[in-house]
């Protein structure tokens, strides 16, 4: 007792600053104590929530098992399936069961096809769990819309297309990357039909996903890519060459030689791979013409076609370009020249290396 | 004696070994359940089934781990199913060169699996 009164006694009459450092550490101390206890609460809470979690899925995940086998040929649905319908509705109704529901759900349907995954989407209707990812499309939060628009891509909704489609032009990207998904994996090709109003650029990743899931998908009637290589979005334009490459549009060869004027360099140095790509020999004089007033990227991308499309005649093009003083084009006109006549390359890289060693 | 023929199931989705399970059951087999390569392996060292079915991509010890054990530290012949998922085709052909069997792309159909593993433990 004696020693605190000592303590309290000798922190009043030290200085100021001593007193505000106690102070301050006081503070501290019981921000701390505080933190630790609320930290402890909330690891057991998240602990008991993933427990009941847990026990929830593993219900859930019974059910739709049986409900998966429980159906007859002679009903939509039968008395057990019918049973199991009634159980999970009411369960719905809470989010956090409602959550757990949609997870496992999505955990079986991702994975198998055929008449159980259509049985899965059926469920997902007949529980109304549809109304729950419509209302999520007229949240104000950006990842709740992305999820609704994911759900509905996930159990195939193709009835809310429009609906959907009202975020074509949405601020976020990855609310216009779910929509662009939900298109193409729900219609394939005639899902593509959002390039039309797209305004907002496709990211080069944008892109790979949407290639996949059309490759993913067995409809190969292609839409006429020709409007879309005219867009004024350039990135729908790239997009559009990467399609006409991976599905061989030899017919829109008019469209793509007009492209070799575009505006935008990168336009034009997909133009000439996609061209390269589809052995449209037209494309090579055009671009041999006008050689010098092209940038070094188009003049590689164009030397990169050479190599599959070159021919004796192109040997004075080439030999006017040996000492271009970019090294990959000289690199490239070197390799060209030497597939046209191997033995005359032997004889002119002699001379070729007189000026790198004088 | 016996003659239920035992297959181990090395999945890390739940509910997809359920449905399995709960399928291949109903077929007469007896499904051995793994949920990941490790316990996989050690099912198969134990209970020595006539068929594996394995996916490529789980916790701890591959799909692929478990067909190199299988067919490199336990010189089995057992065939082996393996599930794999779109974009894995490399992975596939690395299955088929450790000695898997047969596979399956995922989203499967069940009904196929069943039809594949009977053709397998006729």
């Amino acid at each position: 007792m004696n020693d605190n009164l000592y303590i309290l006694e000798s922190l009043k009459h030290s200085s100021p600053i001593i007193q505000l450092v106690w102070g301050i550490s006081g503070i501290f101390f019981i921000i701390i104590a505080f933190l630790i206890i609320y930290l402890k609460y909330l690891r057991t809470h998240l602990r008991v929530n993933e427990k009941i979690e847990a026990k929830y899925q593993e219900d859930y995940e019974s059910y739709l098992v049986t409900y998966l086998y429980a159906g007859n040929d002679d009903e939509a649905f039968s008395s057990e399936q019918q049973l199991i319908i009634n159980e999970l509705k009411k369960c719905v109704a809470d989010p956090f069961k409602r959550k757990i529901i949609i997870s496992t759900l999505l955990k079986l349907r991702n994975e198998i096809s055929g008449e159980m995954g259509e049985s899965i989407d059926t469920l997902f209707n007949k529980l109304g769990l549809l109304r729950y990812s419509l209302a999520k499309l007229r949240n104000k939060k950006w990842e709740v819309i992305a999820i609704g628009i994911r759900e509905l891509t996930q159990f195939k909704i193709k009835a809310v297309h429009k609906i959907i489609m009202n975020n074509i032009n949405h601020p976020k990207r990855e609310v216009r990357k779910e929509m662009q998904l939900y298109l193409v994996y729900l219609y394939a090709f005639k899902g593509l039909e959002f390039l039309n109003v797209l305004e907002t650029s496709l990211s080069e990743w944008d892109q790979i996903q949407l290639l996949e899931v059309l490759q993913l998908n067995n409809d190969t009637q292609i839409s006429d890519i020709k409007p879309w290589l005219k867009s004024s979005n350039d990135s729908v334009v790239i997009f559009t060459l990467k399609l006409a490459k991976v599905y061989n549009q030899f017919e829109a060869k008019e469209e793509l030689i007009e492209l070799l004027n575009h505006k935008s360099e990168d336009v034009r140095i997909n133009v000439i791979s996609a061209l390269s790509h589809l052995n449209v020999f037209e494309a090579k004089n055009i671009l041999k013409n006008n050689f010098n007033e092209r940038s070094h990227e188009e003049q590689i991308a164009f030397l990169k076609m050479m190599e599959n499309v070159y021919e004796a005649s192109d040997k004075p093009f080439l030999l006017e370009h040996i000492h271009h003083k970019n090294s990959e084009i000289n690199l490239l006109v070197m390799e060209i020249l030497k597939n046209i006549n191997f033995e005359e390359f032997e004889v002119n890289e002699a001379e070729l290396k007189k000026p790198l060693t004088a | 004696m016996n003659n239920t023929k035992k297959i181990v199931l090395a999945e890390d989705n739940s509910v997809l070994s359920l449905l399995l399970k709960f399928r291949l059951e109903k077929e007469g087999y007896k499904l051995l359940i793994a949920v990941d390569g490790k316990q996989a392996i050690e099912l198969i060292e134990e209970h020595n089934p006539e068929l594996i079915l394995t996916d490529i991509m789980m916790p701890f010890v591959s799909g692929l781990e478990v067909i190199s054990h299988v067919r490199n530290k336990l010189n089995m012949q057992t065939p082996i199913i393996v599930f794999s998922s779109a974009g894995q085709e490399e992975i596939v052909l690395k299955a088929f060169d450790l000695g898997a069997t047969d596979f399956m792309s995922k989203p499967f159909s069940p009904h196929e699996l069943v039809i594949r593993v009977k053709r397998l433990l006729i």
